[in-house]
C-alpha cells in the first residue's frame, strides 16, 4: 500500500514541477522578457529539475518497486515495514521544502548548487534545497536498503538470483548505488550548507578551501544517480518487453551482468561533467574512455530488447507502447551523450541546450516513458480495475508526440550555441523557442488525458482479472489487487520468470499444485 | 482487502531465502552508507591537505594529539567491553552483560565530554582556514555518531536491566554492538588522519 502512497505522492510533485517547465517555456516564447524576472527564472529550472529528480523519478521508481517487488519474489512484505513508511513519510517534508523555496529569498543556483555560488553567494532559498535534498536523500537510503534485505533475505522458496524476474535485478542493483553513492550527495549538501550558514571554508578559496571540491564530490554522487534513475526503468521495460512480446527475454543472463557492470562504471565516470570547470586536464581522456565504455553495457541492453522483440508476437497495448517509445527515445539520449562524452564536443556545446537536449531525451524519453510504461502494466494489480485503453494509447501518442517537438529541436539550438539556464536570448532563436514553447504547452495538456484515465479508471473502471497480460511473474498469479499480505499461500518458485512460449513451462506454482507438479515429475 | 485487517493481522512468516539475518544485513548495509558519508567528507579533507598542500597543522595552530590518543584509548577500550557483554549474555552471565553495556556507555560518555572540552581549549574554530572547518567537521561528524551511539547504547543497558535478552535472543546487543564497533573503528581511522599523519 506504501508502494501506491508513493506513486500518488510522485505524481503531484511531478505536476507541480511540469507547470514550474511551462512557466519557464511561458517566459522564453518570445526574446525579452515576459512574465517573470531573472531571479525567479533561475528559481523556476532550479526548483524544476530539483523536484523532477529527487521527488519524482527517484522516488517513484521506488514507489512502484515498493508495490511490485515484494510480489515478484514471493514475500509478504518488505523486510522493514516501518522504516518503509518512514521513507515514505520523508518524501513530502523534502518536496514541500523545496516548494517553499520560492517563498523566501529563493534558491537559483540550478539543481546542481554549486559551490561557491550556492554556498557563500545565494539566499536562505538554497538551505531549503540543501534540506531538501537530506531528506529525499535519507528516504532513498532507507527504501535501498529495505530493497536489498528484502532481496536478499525474503524470496520464495526455490527463486534462486538465476530466477529472479529484471526488475527484481535492476532494483537490486540500483539500491546498491543508492546505498554506496548517495551519502555523498548527503556530504556536499551539509558542506555547502555549513559554508553557508556557519562560515566555513570548504570551498571557500581564500581560506584555503578547495573549490571545485563540490563538483567532485557532487557528481561522485549525481552521476551513479543517473544510474539510479534509469536501472529501474530498464527493469520495467524488460518485464513489458517479454510479456507483450510473448517471448523470452533475450540474454538474460547478460541483461542482469550489464546491470553490475553498470553498476561498477558508474562510479568511474564523474567528471565528464567537468570538462569545462578547470579541473586537471590529465583527468579529461580517463574520464572521456570510461564514459564511452558504459555504451557497451548499455548497448547489450538495447540489443537484447530487439532481439526479445524479433519474431515476437506483439501486442501493442498502452505499456508496450511506452516501452518501445522508451527503447527508441532512449537511444537518441544515448547517442547524444556518446557525443556529451566527447572532451572536444562537450567543450563546445557544454552549457547550452544540447545538453538540455540530451538529459530530457535520457530522462523524459527514458525514465518517464519507463514509469508510465509500469504505472500502466500494474495498474490492474494495484487497484484492482481496468484502465481505459483507448485513452491510454492515446496518451502516448500525445506525449510521444509532444515529447519529440519539444526537445528534438533543443539539439540545433545548442549546437546553433544557445546557452541553457537563461531567461533571454538572440532573436535568432525567436521561431524555434516560438514553436517549443507551443510544443510543451501541447505536451502538458496530454498529461490531463493520463491524469482523466487514472482518476476515472480507479474510480469506475472495469475490474481487472487476476492475470490480464497473461504474464509468468508472480505477482499476476494473485489475485487484484493482491491479499493483505500479498499470498494467501507461499509460492513454490520452480522455473524462470520469461519461459513465454516454451510449453508447460511454469514461474511459480501454489499449494496443491506443488503437490501436483511433484507428482507429475516424479511419474 | 481494508485497511483495518493489514493493522489488525501480523504478515505472515516470510521463507527464509538467506542465513543472514535480515536485521544484522541492515546494520551492515546502514554501515556502508556511513562508511561512503565519512569519505566525502574524507574526500574534502584530501582535497585541502594534499591538492591544495595545506601545511597541517598551519602555524600557528597545535593539535593535543596526546589528549586525543588517551581518548582513543577509552574507545578502544570500550569496544572490548562492548565484545565482552555480548560474550556473556550468549553464556546466559546477566550480570556480565548488564556491567559489559554500563561500562561501555560511560566510556562512551567519557569520550564525547572529553571532545568537547578539547573543542573548548583547542584555540581555533570552524572559521579558522579550511584546516579549523575540516578538523571541526570530521570529528564532529563522528562525535555525532558517538552520540546516536550512546542513544542506542542507552536504550540496550536499559532493556538488559529490565531482563531483556537471553542467550537465545541477544540480537539487539549483537546489532546494537555491530553500529558501537563501526563508531570505534571509524574513529581509529579520523584520529590517524587527522592528528597523527
Amino acid at each position: 500500500m506504501i508502494g501506491i502512497q508513493y506513486v500518488v505522492t510522485t505524481i503531484f510533485f511531478f505536476l507541480a514541477a511540469g507547470l514550474l517547465a511551462m512557466l519557464m517555456r511561458a517566459e522564453l516564447a518570445r526574446p525579452g522578457m515576459q512574465f517573470v524576472g531573472n531571479q525567479v527564472f533561475n528559481e523556476l529550472f532550479s526548483v524544476h529539475a530539483a523536484l523532477m529528480i529527487f521527488l519524482f523519478i527517484i522516488p517513484a521508481f521506488a514507489g512502484l518497486g515498493n508495490f511490485v517487488i515484494p510480489l515478484m519474489i514471493g514475500a509478504p512484505d518488505m523486510a522493514f515495514p516501518r522504516l518503509n513508511a518512514l521513507s515514505f513519510w520523508l518524501l513530502p517534508m523534502a518536496g514541500l521544502m523545496m516548494l517553499s523555496s520560492f517563498f523566501v529569498p529563493g534558491f537559483g543556483c540550478g539543481w546542481t548548487g554549486y559551490a561557491p555560488l550556492c554556498s557563500t553567494h545565494q539566499e536562505l532559498g538554497a538551505v531549503f534545497f540543501n534540506m531538501g535534498v537530506q531528506w529525499a536523500g535519507a528516504s532513498s537510503i532507507m527504501t535501498a536498503l529495505n530493497f536489498l534485505v528484502t532481496i536478499i533475505t525474503m524470496r520464495a522458496p526455490g527463486m534462486t538470483f538465476w530466477r529472479m524476474p529484471l526488475l527484481v535485478w535492476a532494483n537490486f542493483t540500483t539500491s546498491l548505488l543508492v546505498v554506496i553513492a548517495t551519502p555523498f550527495i548527503a556530504g556536499s549538501q551539509f558542506m555547502t550548507m555549513f559554508d553557508h550558514v556557519m562560515h566555513t571554508n570548504f570551498f571557500n578559496y581564500e581560506a584555503h578551501g578547495y573549490v571545485l571540491g563540490y563538483q567532485h564530490i557532487f557528481w561522485f554522487y549525481s552521476h551513479p544517480a543517473v544510474y539510479i534513475m534509469m536501472l529501474p526503468g530498464f527493469g520495467i521495460a524488460s518485464e513489458v518487453i517479454s510479456t507483450f512480446a510473448r517471448k523470452p527475454i533475450f540474454g538474460y543472463r547478460l541483461m542482469a551482468l550489464s546491470l553490475m557492470a553498470i553498476l561498477v562504471l558508474g562510479f568511474s565516470v564523474w567528471a565528464h561533467h567537468m570538462f569545462v570547470s578547470g579541473m586537471a586536464p590529465w583527468l579529461r581522456v580517463p574520464m572521456m574512455v570510461t564514459s564511452v565504455v558504459i555504451a557497451v553495457p548499455t548497448g547489450i541492453k538495447v540489443f537484447s530488447w530487439l532481439a526479445t522483440l524479433w519474431e515476437g508476437k506483439l501486442s501493442f497495448r498502452t505499456p508496450m507502447l511506452f516501452a518501445l517509445g522508451f527503447v527508441s527515445m532512449f537511444v537518441i539520449g544515448g547517442l547524444s551523450g556518446i557525443y556529451l562524452a566527447a572532451v572536444p564536443i562537450d567543450i563546445d556545446v557544454s552549457d547550452t541546450y544540447f545538453v538540455v537536449a540530451h538529459i530530457h531525451y535520457v530522462l523524459f524519453g527514458g525514465s518517464l516513458f519507463t514509469i508510465f510504461a509500469g504505472i500502466y502494466y500494474w495498474f490492474p494489480k494495484m487497484t484492482g480495475r481496468m484502465y481505459n485503453e483507448q485513452l491510454g494509447k492515446l496518451h502516448f501518442w500525445l506525449t510521444f508526440i509532444g515529447f519529440n517537438a519539444t526537445f528534438f529541436p533543443m539539439h540545433y539550438l545548442g549546437i546553433q550555441g544557445m546557452p541553457r539556464r537563461v531567461s533571454d536570448y538572440a532573436p535568432r532563436f525567436a521561431d524555434l523557442n516560438f514553436f517549443i514553447s507551443i510544443a510543451s504547452f501541447f505536451l502538458g495538456a496530454s498529461t490531463l488525458v493520463f491524469l482523466y484515465n487514472m482518476i476515472v479508471s480507479w474510480a469506475r473502471g472495469e475490474p481487472a482479472p487476476a492475470n490480464p497480460w497473461r504474464a509468468m511473474t508472480i505477482e499476476w498469479q494473485v489475485s487484484s489487487p493482491p491479499p493483505v499480505f500479498n499470498f494467501d499461500e507461499v509460492p513454490q518458485v520452480v522455473g524462470g520468470p520469461y519461459e513465454y512460449g516454451v510449453p508447460g513451462a511454469r514461474h511459480a506454482v501454489f499449494g496443491d499444485r506443488v503437490a501436483e507438479e511433484e507428482e507429475v515429475r516424479s511419474r | 482487502m481494508s485497511v483495518e485487517a493489514g493493522h489488525a493481522a501480523h504478515p505472515p512468516v516470510a521463507h527464509q531465502s538467506s542465513r543472514v539475518d535480515a536485521r544484522t544485513l541492515g546494520m551492515f548495509l546502514f554501515i556502508a552508507s556511513e562508511v561512503m558519508l565519512f569519505g566525502s567528507f574524507f574526500t574534502a579533507y584530501f582535497f585541502v591537505r594534499v591538492v591544495n598542500h595545506q601545511p597541517w597543522p598551519p602555524s600557528p595552530f597545535h593539535l593535543p594529539v596526546f589528549v586525543a590518543f588517551v581518548n582513543t584509548c577509552i574507545l578502544v577500550t570500550s569496544s572490548f567491553t562492548m565484545h565482552w557483554a555480548l560474550q556473556s549474555i550468549k553464556r546466559g552471565n546477566r550480570a556480565g552483560m548488564q556491567a559489559g553495556l554500563t561500562l561501555t556507555f560511560l566510556m562512551g560518555v567519557t569520550f564525547l565530554l572529553t571532545q568537547l572540552l578539547e573543542y573548548a581549549r583547542i584555540g581555533f574554530t570552524p572559521h579558522d582556514q579550511a584546516f579549523g572547518t575540516i578538523f571541526f567537521c570530521l570529528t564532529g561528524l563522528h562525535g555525532a555518531h558517538v552520540f546516536v551511539g550512546l542513544t542506542i547504547l542507552a536504550a540496550m543497558t536499559t532493556r538488559a536491566f529490565r531482563g531483556h535478552f537471553s542467550p537465545e535472543a541477544h540480537n539487539g546487543v549483537e546489532i546494537g554492538g555491530i553500529y558501537w564497533h563501526f563508531v570505534d573503528v571509524m574513529w581509529i581511522v579520523v584520529f590517524t588522519t587527522v592528528y597523527i599523519l
